[in-house]
This record gives C-alpha cells, sequence and structure tokens, in this order.
C-alpha cells in the first residue's frame, strides 16, 4: 500500500475519531465503513476504463489536507455571487461550511437547512437518506467524501408543492479553503408531485485558491415529482473538482439537469440515473469549455432497468489551447425495460490543433422494443460559416466568438435563469476570446 | 466605383477567369450573364475575397483602392456586400443579433456610433416587412431550416440594413418561384440610387423583366465575350446562348 493511501486513511480515521460530540452517532458506522472501503480499494489508476484518460497524479501531488480553518471572508463578496432573479431560499456554503446568517427560505412547503445540523438533532430522514444512493462509493474520492464528509445541503419540498422561484444552492471557496480537501454531500428530497427549480454554483471568490472540493449529490424525485436542475462549475484555474451526481427517479417523475463545467484546472462530473419505477423521464444537458492546463471530464451512467422510460442526454464541448476533454456517456437498457426511449449526443468544437478530445458514447440495448439513439461528432469551426460573418463585416475574432456562443447556445438556452444565461455567455466569451 | 482589368485567376490551378474588364460607375446596375461555368460565381467569390482562389494577373479598384489587397471583413466594412449563392446557415446564431453585430461592426469600422438596439430593431422589423421575411424568422439562428426562398430574402435583407454602395448577387434568383422573385427583386429595386452600384450575376433574364440592367456582360470561358444594354438580355432569353459562343469563336 502506498504511503500517500495510508496517510489518508489515517487522516480520515484521525478525522472521525475527532468528530465533537455534537455531530451525533448517525454516520459514524458509514463512515468507518467508507474508510474501510477507501482502503480495500485503493486509487483508481489509468488501467481502469474509467479513468484511463483522466489522470489523478496531480491531485495526489497536492496532497490537499481533510481539515481546513474556518472561513474568514467579506460577506459583502459573496453576497454579490448571489443569484440576480428572486429565489424562494438559498442555501451557502463558503469553503464547505454552512453560513446560516447568508442562507433563507422564505417560501412555504419547502425546508432548506445543512447535513450537519441534521447530524446534530438527528434528523432520522435526512440521515437515512445520505448514501442511500451512493451507496460506500464507487471510487476512492466518494468512498472519502462519506468518510469524512464536513457538511452539505438539504432541499425538501414537501408533497403536492411547486415551487415558482429557483431555490440557489451556492458553494463558494475562499482564499482560506487553499490547500485543503472539501468534502461536501448535498440531498435533494422532492415529495409526490412536488416540483422545484435548483440552481447549483460553485464559485472561487480568489482566483490563486487551489483546493479539491470533492462532492456527492443525491437527489430523490417521489412519484409525479418534477425538478430543473441547473448546475455551474465556475471554480478558479488552480481547483480540482469532482461531483458525483446519483439520481433516483420514482414513477412519472421528471429530472431535467442543465449543467456548465467551466472552470478548475481538472473536474470530474459522474452522473448516475437509475430509473427506479415507469414513466420517468430524465433529460441530461450539459457544456463543458477545456483551455490550456484543463482537464474537463464528464462520465453518465443512465441505467434503464424498467420499461416505458424516456432519457435524453444532450453533452456539447468547446475545447481551445491546450485544454482537454473526456465524455464517456453509458446509456444501459435492461432486457425488461421494454418502450424506452434513449437518445445520447455528444458534439465537441475543437478550436485548436494542440486540444483534445476522448469521446465514448455507449448505447447499451438488451430489449428488442426500445428506440435509442446515439451520436457523437467532433470538428472545427466551418469556414464557411466564418467567410460568411466576415463577409458581413465582423472581423475574424467577433465571426469566431459569435460561432462558438452559437455551438454552446443550444446548451445554454436550456438553462431557465436568465441571468444565468447572461453571465454563462459572458464567462464563455472571455475564456475563448481570442 | 469598381474597375476590373484584365483579371486573371485560377482555381486548383485551373484557369477559370482569362481577362475580365469591366467598368461600373456610381448608380449603374451591370448584369453579368453566362452559362454554367463560365466564371460567372467566381468572378463573385473573388470579389467578395473568398478563400480558394488565385489570382493571377490584372487588378481591381474599389473606389480608388486596391480591393483584392483588403481581408474580407474590410471589404465589407468600406460597403461591398455580396448576397450569396447559397447563403450558410448558422446555427445558435441569433438573426437580429447578426445584423446588429454586423451593421455595427461596419459602423465601428467607419468611427460611427453604434446603434441603440431599440431604434435598430424598429428598423429591421420596417425592412423585413418589404421583402416579406417573416419577422419570427429574425428570432431564429441565421438561415437555419430557412427554405430556398427565405434565405434569400434574408440576404436582401441583410443588403438593406448593411446599406452597401456596391452590391453583387450572386445567382439571387436561382431556386426561387415567381412570387419570390418579384418579392426580392422589389426589394432590390427599393435599394437602387445614384451612390449605389449593383452587380446582378444571373443565368437566366427573368430576373433582369424586375430589375433593370444599364448594361449587359456576357461571360463565356472566363472572359466577357459581348456587351449591350438590356435587349442583350432578351435576345439571349429568346436564342440562347449557343448563337454568341459561335459567333465569337469564328
Amino acid at each position: 500500500m502506498n504511503r500517500h493511501l495510508q496517510e489518508q486513511i489515517e487522516a480520515a480515521s484521525g478525522y472521525i475519531d475527532d468528530l465533537p460530540q455534537e455531530s451525533g452517532e448517525w454516520l459514524l458506522g458509514q463512515r468507518q465503513a467508507a474508510v474501510q472501503r477507501f482502503a480495500d480499494m485503493g486509487y483508481p489508476h489509468a488501467k481502469m476504463e474509467a479513468w484511463k484518460y483522466t489522470s489523478i497524479d496531480n491531485l495526489l501531488k497536492r496532497n490537499f489536507n481533510t481539515g481546513h480553518l474556518p472561513p474568514e471572508f467579506p460577506r459583502h463578496a459573496v453576497v454579490r455571487q448571489f443569484n440576480q432573479e428572486p429565489v424562494a431560499g438559498r442555501l451557502v456554503f463558503v469553503d464547505g461550511v454552512y453560513q446560516s446568517d447568508l442562507s433563507s427560505c422564505e417560501a412555504k412547503g419547502i425546508s432548506l437547512g445543512s447535513i450537519r445540523t441534521a447530524m446534530v438533532s438527528g434528523d432520522r430522514a435526512v440521515l437515512a437518506a445520505v448514501g442511500s444512493l451512493s451507496g460506500l462509493g464507487e471510487h476512492a474520492f466518494a468512498a472519502l467524501n462519506l468518510a469524512t464528509l464536513h457538511d452539505g445541503g438539504v432541499i425538501r419540498v414537501d408533497e403536492g408543492v411547486e415551487v415558482a422561484q429557483p431555490i440557489e444552492l451556492l458553494h463558494v471557496t475562499t482564499r482560506g479553503a487553499e490547500g485543503s480537501a472539501l468534502r461536501s454531500r448535498h440531498l435533494v428530497l422532492l415529495g409526490e408531485d412536488a416540483s422545484a427549480n435548483l440552481i447549483e454554483r460553485y464559485i472561487t471568490l480568489d482566483s490563486k485558491v487551489a483546493c479539491f472540493n470533492n462532492l456527492v449529490c443525491e437527489v430523490s424525485l417521489a412519484k409525479g415529482a418534477s425538478l430543473t436542475h441547473q448546475r455551474v462549475q465556475l471554480e478558479s484555474s488552480q481547483t480540482y473538482h469532482l461531483s458525483e451526481l446519483h439520481l433516483s427517479l420514482a414513477k412519472q417523475a421528471n429530472y431535467h439537469g442543465i449543467q456548465a463545467s467551466l472552470g478548475a484546472a481538472w473536474s470530474r462530473t459522474t452522473i448516475h440515473n437509475r430509473f427506479a419505477d415507469s414513466e420517468a423521464s430524465c433529460e441530461l444537458d450539459g457544456l463543458y469549455l477545456a483551455g490550456d492546463g484543463q482537464l474537463t471530464d464528464i462520465h453518465l451512467d443512465v441505467d434503464h432497468a424498467v420499461p416505458h422510460c424516456d432519457s435524453r442526454e444532450n453533452f456539447k464541448g468547446i475545447l481551445h489551447g491546450a485544454g482537454k476533454a473526456v465524455f464517456d456517456g453509458l446509456i444501459q437498457v435492461q432486457q425488461h425495460a421494454q418502450k424506452s426511449n434513449a437518445h445520447l449526443h455528444n458534439a465537441n468544437l475543437m478550436l485548436s490543433r494542440r486540444a483534445e478530445i476522448d469521446t465514448k458514447p455507449q448505447l447499451v440495448i438488451l430489449a428488442d422494443d426500445v428506440q435509442c439513439s446515439h451520436g457523437t461528432t467532433v470538428g472545427q469551426l466551418d469556414p464557411e460559416a466564418l467567410f460568411y460573418l466576415r463577409s458581413r463585416g465582423l472581423d475574424e475574432s467577433r465571426a469566431r466568438d459569435l460561432l462558438c456562443l452559437g455551438f454552446a447556445s443550444e446548451v445554454i438556452e436550456r438553462f431557465t435563469s436568465e441571468s444565468l444565461r447572461a453571465s454563462l455567455t459572458e464567462v464563455i466569451q472571455h475564456k475563448i476570446g481570442l | 466605383m469598381l474597375s476590373i482589368k484584365n483579371l486573371t485567376a485560377n482555381v486548383d490551378g485551373k484557369e477559370i477567369l482569362n481577362g475580365i474588364d469591366l467598368e461600373v460607375k456610381a448608380g449603374e446596375v451591370h448584369a453579368i450573364m453566362g452559362p454554367n461555368g463560365s466564371g460567372k460565381s467566381t468572378l463573385a467569390h473573388i470579389l467578395s475575397g473568398r478563400n480558394g482562389y488565385q489570382v493571377t494577373g490584372g487588378e481591381v479598384r474599389y473606389k480608388g483602392q486596391d480591393l483584392l489587397a483588403l481581408e474580407i471583413e474590410e471589404r465589407a466594412q468600406q460597403g461591398l456586400f455580396l448576397a450569396m449563392q447559397y447563403p450558410v446557415e448558422l446555427p445558435g446564431v441569433n438573426n437580429m443579433t447578426f445584423l446588429r453585430e454586423a451593421l455595427n461592426s461596419i459602423r465601428r469600422a467607419r468611427g460611427e456610433e453604434e446603434i441603440d438596439t431599440v431604434s435598430f430593431m424598429k428598423q429591421v422589423r420596417v425592412k423585413a416587412k418589404a421583402v416579406k421575411l417573416d419577422e419570427k424568422l429574425l428570432m431564429r439562428a441565421v438561415n437555419s431550416g430557412f427554405s430556398g426562398g427565405e434565405k434569400k430574402r434574408n440576404e436582401i435583407l441583410q443588403m438593406a440594413v448593411l446599406e452597401p454602395y456596391l452590391a453583387i448577387l450572386d445567382e439571387t434568383d436561382s431556386g426561387l418561384d415567381i412570387d419570390a422573385l418579384r418579392t426580392v427583386a422589389d426589394g432590390v429595386n427599393l435599394m437602387r440610387s445614384p451612390e449605389r452600384s449593383l452587380i446582378v450575376v444571373t443565368h437566366y433574364q427573368r430576373l433582369l423583366d424586375y430589375i433593370e440592367p444599364d448594361y449587359v456582360h456576357v461571360l463565356a470561358g472566363g472572359r466577357i465575350i459581348r456587351s449591350g444594354g438590356k435587349e442583350l438580355a432578351l435576345e439571349l432569353e429568346a436564342r440562347g446562348y449557343g448563337w454568341l459562343l459561335e459567333e465569337v469563336a469564328a
């Protein structure tokens, strides 16, 4: 066993031993089991298919610490990051620590809180849900997340409640997170026929800060529930970001996830969806951007285990400079999952010769009465389109910007928040600006 | 406005233009006709700055400058416009945004202020109406999923918004039914003025029933083999190109 692994096991065990009394007993068993799972699995490596193109060497070299200082930050700097449109409620975390004074909840029928609060009060409903979808973790980092999870958001929407305005989950890192591994875990639980719109964002206040944001998010939709989930990762160019999203959809539940992975030095997002019952639908739209020094990795694991469910996955990537991206989309349709619809698409726009994309869309179909499709494209800007724009007076760089934004717009337009669409457009323009 | 002298050009080493001479003065409308493969579109493309052509000789002066030395966008900024035979689809690029970006690029290049959004949109709506382009298409992606006729109307709308000094219409009539042809021609005629010149490239005479030219030139084998007034177009319509080619060869 290598030294790094041993150190991490000791650190994780130490973290659990030192948990304050008020953390309660609830998660102790799971935490210890997760440490054991971590020790058994060890770190992923390039010989594993899912990690073949995603090196963790630099991440391990950075040796991010489990513990970190309580955050100190100017309050207004965080407030400035709030969503510009009105929200039904807001959960704010700074360096992984829940900020109750910045958080709020106005609407009836929803409750917003933190995992830590649930641990202290022994909230059984919440604690029982922790790990219910993720298990102990499919890989070392997910196991470490459970073993040493610090805090995270808890969002519950009661049966039949339709929340019109979005709920905001804002995760901000500051200089205080330098050198730290932040392990957050969010829970989203929607009751029967509830509907909500969640905006989940990861941003860094200090562009120089280097940390490891290791997070797990578990979303359970009860029968007929519906969630629009807008996710944005816009962390500093030194950050490592690992996000595991687990979805469970009951009968007739609808999930629409729209995500933009734009920042971080190294980011990996995995979305697991298991259809728990029939007539549910899962739509996933994603945009990723990678430039010099960036690796962006997207993994999808959508399992049609029951009949009459629909899934649609559309991911678009823009690679510039020496940017590198990995797309690995796996859709499985099991033998009994008749009448499934599954459509997977991945398109990549390469703006430079040095950019790299490793894309692998996979559709595994064991049922015979299904409608499924998948496709991938890797291409460059259309010279005819560039000529057309220039012949109308636009200079080459502006023409390129417009075409890139046009490519991204299919995903951007799926974001329901207007201010988010505007700011994403601005960020993309800034990042690919020639 | 435009002066072309002994222009020769190759595509992939094959000579396509074989010594073109053409003078276009302000306010004039010139029609360039000719059989397929005669070099009509090549000439239009070279004037617009499109890649893929090697100019091997001659010169082109536009408003006193060496046109061929200008970048594609510089030509547009100085008032040259090419209405394309096959307008390109730009997925995800909003038509209204595109028009505004284009107009503002041209205004900036001329040291003028950018136009404000409200008056711009008003102006575009009026002009879209004139070419009978459905207002909904202004909010869609440029040419994406447009019918052939809608694409051509969109070209004429761009021309109306950008108000060029020299507009080249490359086979704008191709693929249009008679009603669409008339609408497009009406749109072009609205643009006619003593300061603006037009070069209408077409295979058929019928467009010239609606856009009346001052001069008609016949291009064949990369050269202008005959020039005349609008009656030349009518003669070509009645007799085809064959007799003229034979006459020139004789």
